[in-house]
Formats: C-alpha cells, structure tokens, sequence
C-alpha cells in the first residue's frame, strides 16, 4: 500500500502550525492553548465560537493541513476522508453537557453541547466546510501505537474510492485525567493516491503489513514521521 | 480480492435476547416502546424508550457490562485469529453519570478504551482492538470495514462488536435537541414526530467465505459491497437531497457489482424524525430511479439503538433475506406518498438475492451494506 503525504497541519504547545510555513518542529507536550478563530480564519465565524474544545483542535489541525497541502479552497465536494485516533475524545465536552444536564432534572441541558458529545462531529464540520465527502471515523484503540492511525489510512485509500485521507490524532486535557504520551493538540497528515506536482509532495509512504516506511526509510513513530517530512523541506 | 460471509449473530435487544426471538416478534409486529422507568423524564419532551427487561448492573458498573455478558454468552468459541472491531457512540456513559452525581472525580477508568479492553476480555481475543466511532452510522461502517479486512487478505475472521445503551444523557440530549417523539415513533409516516431511544447488544462474526466453506461454518449472507460517504452539509441534520447516503449506497451496489434493480429490497435507517426519513426517501428514489423496492425500518419496533443499530438491522436483514420477507415497520400506519405501498405495518414479500441495509449519523456521516442471499 502506497500513499503521498501531501501536507501536515497541526495544533501543538505553541500554537496552530503547517510544514511549510514552519521555522522549527512542533513540540506537543502538557500545555495547550485552545485555537481562535483569529488563528485560523480572517472573517468573522460565527459555528467556530460554538465549537467544543476537542473539535475546535481537530478541526484547526484539519485547516492547517489541507492550508498546507494548498488544498483549502474548494469549488466541488472532493471524495477526502478523514480517520482520527484519540484516547480522551470529547470526555471534557460529557463532563461540561452532564454540568448542564444534572442542574434542575435535565431541564437546563444544553442542545449544542450535546451535539459534541459525539467526537466524530468535528469531522462533520470539516466536512461542511472543505467539501469532504469520503469516510470519516474517530478511533479509539488499545494495544497499538498512534502511528497506527497512518497505516489505517493508507488500508482505506487502497480500499476506497477516496483520492486523499486526512489521518491524524486529536487530544485535549480532560479534568482529573492525566495527559496521554502523546500530549496535547492536534496533528493531520493529509495522504493521497497519487502526488500533486503542482503543490508538491513531502514524499513517499510505503506500508508492508504493520511496518511503515517514509522515502524507503523506516518509521516508528508520528513525530519521527514529521521530522522525516521536515527534512525533505529546504529551509 | 475474498469474498466475505456474515457466519454468526448474538444479539440482546428490549424485545428479548436472541435473533430467534427478535425476527419473530418483529414479524408479529410487536413493539418494545414503552414507557422510561430508569430515570425520570418529567423535564424531557419524550416519556418513552425501548430497554432490555431485567437489564442490571452490579454497583459501580455500567449496564454495558451485563449487556456484554450475555451477548457473549451467546456466540460460542471464536477463531483463535480474529480480530475485534468495536462499534459504540457512548459507551460506558451511564458510569461517567453516576460519578458526576455522586461527586466523585473521573479517572483513567472513564476513558473509551477501559471499555474495549474489557470487550477483548470477555471474547478472549487479542488486546489489540479498535472502536469505531460514526455516530449512528458506527456498527454499518465498523461491519465495512471488517469486510474490508478479510477481502484485502488482511485476516480471515473479524468479529464486530456493537452496542449502547438507554442513558439519561443520551435521552436528555435529544430532547433538547427536540428529536424525541412524545410518543412511539412513528418511522416513514406522514405523521411522524421523532425518535425513540433504544438499547443493543450485538456480536457478528464475519469470515473469509473460502474458510467458512472449509470449516462447514454456518453461513447467513455475503456481504457483498460496502460503501461509507459524508454529506459535507450540516452536523446535526442530514443533506435534504440524501447526497452523502446516495454515494455510499452507490459504492456498495459498485462493490457488489450489480445494478440497482437487482436489489430487492432495503433495511432503511428509519429513525422517525422528520428530516432523516425524508432524506432516506429522497436518496432512494434517485438511487432506484423512483421504482424504490420494498422496504423497512425497526425502530418503530426496538427503538434508535445508536451505534448497534446497524449491527441489529445486518442481523436481521440477513434473515429476511433468507425467509424472503420483511417484517412490518412498526408505526408506519400512513405512509409518506413517496413510500406508498413500498412499507407499512403489514409483513411484504420480497424476491430476490440482494438486500441494502444503510445508517446515518450527526457528523454527516452515512454506511451502506449489501447483503446477498446464499442459496446452498
């Protein structure tokens, strides 16, 4: 299974970042700051103010990659997908709907933040807003390794009729629950069939059963997978 | 690229535990709607819902975890390799309620992943699992892509594990969203008002069919195409001209490789409320040419059980394929003119070998499956 990596966006310690525009490596550790609409888009937003914090990160990752990838504007719907892993998920978000929820039998519970308290619902919003019309799934795994996500979204570009999967990971803090290895923040890679010598590829990913390889070069881990796309970039 | 076999079905729905059980109180039109006694519903638009009778959990624990039990109960050994997908919307949720209540801090206990882990246990498979989170569209896509798997030669046999349970947060949610039918729902008719929650627990194993064969396992259908696609509209609310489920139901008629009017008949989402219905009846008619076959839904009978209504609708989808007849859509006494004589509360004869089951979900997302009959 092959695949071109084709733009990487993120929301990381320091902020929203693409590989292109980058001066250093993203670092994703136990500080984050929620993205704002000014980070991301110019125009006055009124649905990005009414987004949860789990889909306000996944949803800026997506912008930053597909920015990157120069893929952003859009006249049709396109057949991208989207699969992100994540092990909190919007359990903050349960947290603050269940607030509202508890108080006065239910009758105080709030509409819009239940529409968040189904992770997958940042995809939508991406969906709406990018024209994504291809398969989008949250995973939740156990006894894997967060690269895993990357070789999921390469079986389902072989498998489907998608030109480009949008993989990647999203996590926020979650009250009392300790931060994952990963940190926390957001991080898409955006993985097509065939590479854009228009907007140009990062380079090359070859899987083999569960053993991913970037540019023939071995990868274990997301972050490595990062530098390894930093360094084909002349800075 | 393998061909791929649905082999065994447990499930555990508020009409009884079996698919035995289930197919014929679907086929008498009964209906497991009823009134809500595990929470108070006083401040919500709905007083109604479809739970498992006798459904209880040990202090400390979810209802997910007797649900669990007795739908693995049910199975019997499994391959030594197969692989487990999980499909659930909440989870654990009614535990992560108690525990706000009761004031007492969340902890690693309440991520998503206690939960699979607990899965893998109670199957004894492999740790390594992954829950596949659609909204309710999650057990159709989670079924597809244990379809996927075993037709890349990636594995051989991959059980589907998918549930969710009836929990005040769930019920409250959709009330506030003004989604719950102050009555029993009404899927399909001109009348509807919204949906009624239910409550699942499903096991499917899937098989390379060449296995299945040489093992002489039981065989219920082939899934013969599988196609998942967003609508790219809207979060909460469907396309209103059905573009994302037209396009996953297309890439399963293209899987299957046949043409529209060789399927026979359709398992529909179904859910009762205004708009999902209508979507529904829009895409099937630009999928069919206007000429939509006989079709059905069961949540008029056990409810919207969230992520396991795929799983529960594959179930017996494939039984009507074999009985060659669909069970009575429970509620639909009028139906919308573009459904006219195609569903309704009577049993309908269909003919034929291939069955579209399909489910939508917030987020846009939308799965399609096509079950084909196997005659042996």
């Amino acid at each position: 299974m092959t695949g071109w990596i084709m733009g990487i966006g993120w929301v990381a310690a320091p902020g929203c970042g693409r590989g292109r525009t980058a001066a250093t490596l993203p670092v994703w550790n136990e500080s984050l700051t929620l993205p704002a609409r000014k980070d991301l888009f110019e125009q006055a937003d009124l649905r990005f103010g009414r987004l949860d914090g789990f889909s306000r990160t996944g949803l800026a990752g997506i912008t930053m990659c597909l920015r990157d990838a120069g893929s952003e504007e859009w006249q049709q719907k396109r057949a991208i997908g989207t699969i992100a892993v994540t092990s909190g998920g919007c359990l903050q978000t349960d947290l603050d709907y269940l607030a509202t929820m508890i108080r006065d039998g239910g009758k105080l519970a709030s509409p819009n933040l239940f529409a968040y308290t189904l992770p997958n619902c940042f995809l939508g919003e991406a969906a709406l807003r990018f024209g994504l019309t291809g398969n989008s799934v949250i995973l939740h795994q156990t006894g894997g390794r967060q690269l895993d996500v990357v070789c999921r979204a390469l079986e389902e570009l072989t498998w489907s009729d998608c030109e480009g999967i949008l993989a990647g990971f999203c996590e926020v803090p979650v009250v009392a629950i300790p931060c994952p290895e990963t940190g926390y923040g957001s991080l898409f890679l955006l993985l097509t069939r065939t590479p854009d010598a228009h907007s140009g590829t990062y380079g090359k990913l070859k899987l083999h059963g569960e053993t991913l390889t970037f540019n023939d070069r071995p990868i274990t881990g997301l972050v490595e997978l990062v530098e390894a796309c930093f360094s084909t970039l002349s800075k | 690229m393998k061909r791929v076999v649905l082999s065994r079905v447990a499930a555990v729905t508020s009409l009884g535990e079996g698919v035995d059980s289930l197919w014929q109180q679907l086929t008498d039109g009964k209906s497991a709607i009823a009134p809500v006694k595990r929470f108070d519903s006083s401040h919500y638009i709905s007083h109604y819902a479809a739970c498992v009778d006798g459904l209880t959990a040990a202090a400390g624990e979810s209802l997910m975890v007797p649900l669990l039990d007795q739908v693995a109960g049910k199975l019997g050994p499994l391959p030594t390799d197969c692989r487990l997908l999980v499909a659930t919307t909440k989870g654990e949720i009614d535990l992560l309620e108690a525990r706000c209540r009761a004031g007492i801090p969340v902890g690693a206990t309440d991520l998503p992943t206690v939960f699979l882990d607990r899965v893998a246990r109670r199957f004894g498979l492999s740790p390594s699992v992954l829950n596949i989170n659609a909204a309710c569209a999650s057990s159709t896509i989670a079924l597809a892509r244990g379809a996927a798997m075993i037709a890349a030669g990636q594995v051989s046999a991959v059980l589907v594990y998918a549930a969710d349970i009836v929990s005040e947060f769930v019920f409250s949610g959709f009330s506030a969203l003004q989604a719950l039918s102050p009555e029993s729902c009404r899927p399909f008719d001109r009348s509807r008002s919204g949906l009624n929650l239910g409550e699942a627990g499903a096991a499917l194993l899937l098989l390379d069919e060449e296995q299945a064969y040489r093992e002489e396992a039981t065989i219920l259908a082939r899934i013969a195409g599988w196609g998942a696609a967003n609508d790219a509209h809207h979060v909460t609310a469907p396309a209103r001209d059905g573009c994302g489920l037209i396009l996953a139901c297309q890439q399963a008629l293209a899987r299957a490789e046949i043409e529209p009017d060789q399927v026979c008949a359709i398992n529909a989402h179904g859910t009762g409320t205004v708009y999902n219905d209508a979507m529904e009846l829009t895409a099937f008619g630009a999928l069919f040419d206007g000429k939509i076959p006989p079709f059905h839904g069961l949540k008029g009978s056990i409810g919207h059980c969230l992520g396991a209504a795929g799983a529960v609708e594959v179930a017996i989808a494939a039984r009507a394929l074999q009985e060659q007849f669909l069970p009575p859509t429970v509620g639909c006494l009028e139906p919308e003119a573009a459904a006219a004589g195609q569903v309704g509360e009577k049993v309908q004869k269909i003919s034929g070998d291939y069955l579209l089951c399909c489910n939508s979900g917030f987020g846009g997302i939308n799965g399609a499956l096509m079950l084909q009959r196997i005659r042996l």
